[in-house]
């Protein structure tokens, strides 16, 4: 379903709440590679804030430090109130399972069909579900990102487009409160690009969530991010909305708005 | 203006200078370096194998996957080992007029070493190349983040349920390798004599002692997790990249296939030392 421009404009428009990410003085490095030095980002409740900046400056780093798939060296990251690195494995997971992340190479499990990899994180973080709850769910989710009929087939037999959209099916199955975007219009056609924009606005106006995204596709930064953040050697180097950002006269940023 | 000092580019007398580490050759650090780290994986698999949950599903279907897709290979390989073995054999026996012995040399041979070796170097290379292969693609397409974003611990649900499914599973291929292989034998005993199935089994059975089958068959749990471990190992500890993926499938073969050679040998010393040779 297309979304239309007043739908849009009320899917960003909309009032904030509390802080649901609060990103505090973090740094990364890989070696002598310092990825991440005193990076700062805080994110409210109903955000959809994109990430942009060069390959390789940190911005995939970033949200994986958010979901816990890698530690950081300093710093402070607050999810949900919850500071990431001190949370034991069982409460990381029960955070987790009010996150979503949509991978860049969308991650579908090879050995599983489209359903089975739907069923997976419900059979993990949601256990006391009976076995037609879990099938209503997932016809539920797949309608939603309008691949219903193709819940028997195995990853191998879906297009680059239909994977992302099952990766963020599977994403969404939880009903997380914060969805983690990982360059997702990256390697698509403009076509199949708008359908997923347009799906992550139909999760920011249906579910109501806070977003990360990471991309460099400006389209996807200008249509769904309420504020755009640009990392620039490792710390948050501009912060605001696109209209703002673009009009900036700053050699660092201007070539991402050209 | 004084010319700056000539620094030869690979001065190897530099090399034993400085301290201990830096003495040991970096092949010799990076063989030591890669055994702690497979030592290390196998500390974390021990310590994953006995806490809940159990994944006994995943194993079973490892099991399925490593074991039954395998027979086939097993069977083939080991019909024909049994068979050229006993070709190969005759003409020496039948010189020292030893042929009635046939079944039983070959049954010794078969049973304590020939299978349990053989058909574990097929499995290192079937089943540890694409244990390596699906594991080292899983982690470079995310699959395995994505896991551990779904709540789901990958080294208990990746790694230890295949080692599991190797150690369990690769003895029962080995034993219906060694019955395959007798047969083969048993037929090519036929193509130039005449002996019935059941002379031909008692003879064999009446060869083998309690101290060949025991020690034989032990080992081939220690080859089912050699070759489980390093698969996963390679794959866990995968490159990015497709070529990372073709390496970890290449090297899980090739150090699976010398860990066999080592733990055979290990076994000989220890039956040897119980004196069971």
């Amino acid at each position: 379903m297309m979304l239309k421009t007043e739908d849009i404009d009320q899917v960003k428009a909309k009032k904030y709440g509390e802080p649901v990410i609060e990103i505090k003085g973090v740094y990364k490095s890989f070696g002598s590679n310092h990825v991440l030095k005193d990076f700062n980002l805080t994110i409210n409740r109903g955000e959809n804030v994109v990430v942009l900046g060069k390959s390789g400056c940190g911005k995939s780093v970033l949200i994986k430090c958010i979901i816990g798939l890698l530690t950081y060296d300093a710093g402070s990251i607050k999810v949900l109130g919850n500071e990431v690195s001190q949370l034991p494995i069982e409460e990381l997971d029960i955070l987790r399972a009010r996150i979503g992340f949509v991978f860049q190479s969308s991650a579908l499990y090879d050995s599983m069909t489209v359903r089975e990899n739907l069923e997976f994180p419900l059979r993990r973080h949601g256990k006391h579900k009976s076995k037609s709850e879990i099938q209503d769910l997932v016809e539920e989710t797949l309608k939603d990102v309008g691949l219903l009929n193709a819940i028997n087939f195995m990853p191998s037999e879906l297009s680059g487009g239909m994977r992302k959209r099952i990766g963020l099916a599977r994403s969404l199955i939880l009903h997380p409160e914060i969805m983690l975007y990982d360059e997702p219009t990256t390697g698509l056609d403009p076509i199949t690009s708008s359908e997923i924009i347009n799906l992550m606005l139909n999760v920011q106006k249906k579910y109501n969530t806070t977003s990360i995204t990471i991309s460099h596709d400006m389209h996807c930064a200008r249509v769904t991010g309420n504020r755009l953040a640009v990392i620039v050697n490792g710390v948050n180097y501009a912060d605001g909305t696109y209209n703002e950002l673009s009009t900036l006269n700053d050699p660092q940023t201007h070539p991402f708005f050209e | 203006m004084e010319n700056p000092p000539k620094i030869d580019p690979v001065d190897e007398s530099a090399e034993l200078k400085g301290s201990f580490f830096d003495n040991i050759p970096k092949s010799l650090f990076e063989f030591l370096n890669e055994a702690g780290e497979i030592s290390r994986f196998a500390g974390k698999f021990f310590k994953q194998v006995f806490l809940p949950p159990y994944e006994l599903k995943e194993v079973l279907k490892q099991a399925f996957e490593i074991g039954y897709r395998s027979l086939s290979l097993v069977a083939i390989t080991s019909f024909i080992i049994g068979l050229v073995l006993t070709l190969q054999s005759r003409p020496t026996l039948v010189e020292f007029g030893a042929e009635a012995w046939l079944p039983s040399m070959v049954g010794i041979s078969i049973i304590r070493e020939l299978g349990p070796v053989v058909i574990a170097l097929i499995c290192a290379g079937k089943i540890g190349s694409s244990i390596g292969a699906e594991l080292g693609s899983m982690k470079v397409t995310e699959q395995i983040d994505a896991m551990e974003v779904s709540g789901t611990n990958p080294f208990k649900y990746i790694v230890v349920t295949r080692i599991l499914s190797t150690t369990l599973t690769i003895p029962i291929l080995i034993i219906i390798g060694d019955a395959v292989a007798l047969y083969g034998s048993y037929l090519a005993v036929n193509i130039r004599g005449s002996v019935s199935f059941t002379l031909f089994f008692k003879q064999v059975f009446d060869s083998l002692e309690f101290s060949d089958v025991v020690p034989a068959f032990v080992k081939t749990f220690f080859f089912g997790f050699a070759i489980g471990l390093i698969g996963c190992y390679k794959g866990y500890n995968s490159k990015k990249g497709t070529e990372g993926v073709g390496r970890s499938a290449n090297s899980a073969v090739v150090i699976g296939s010398l860990l066999v050679f080592i733990i055979d040998l290990i076994a000989v010393q220890i039956t040897e030392f119980f004196g069971f040779l």
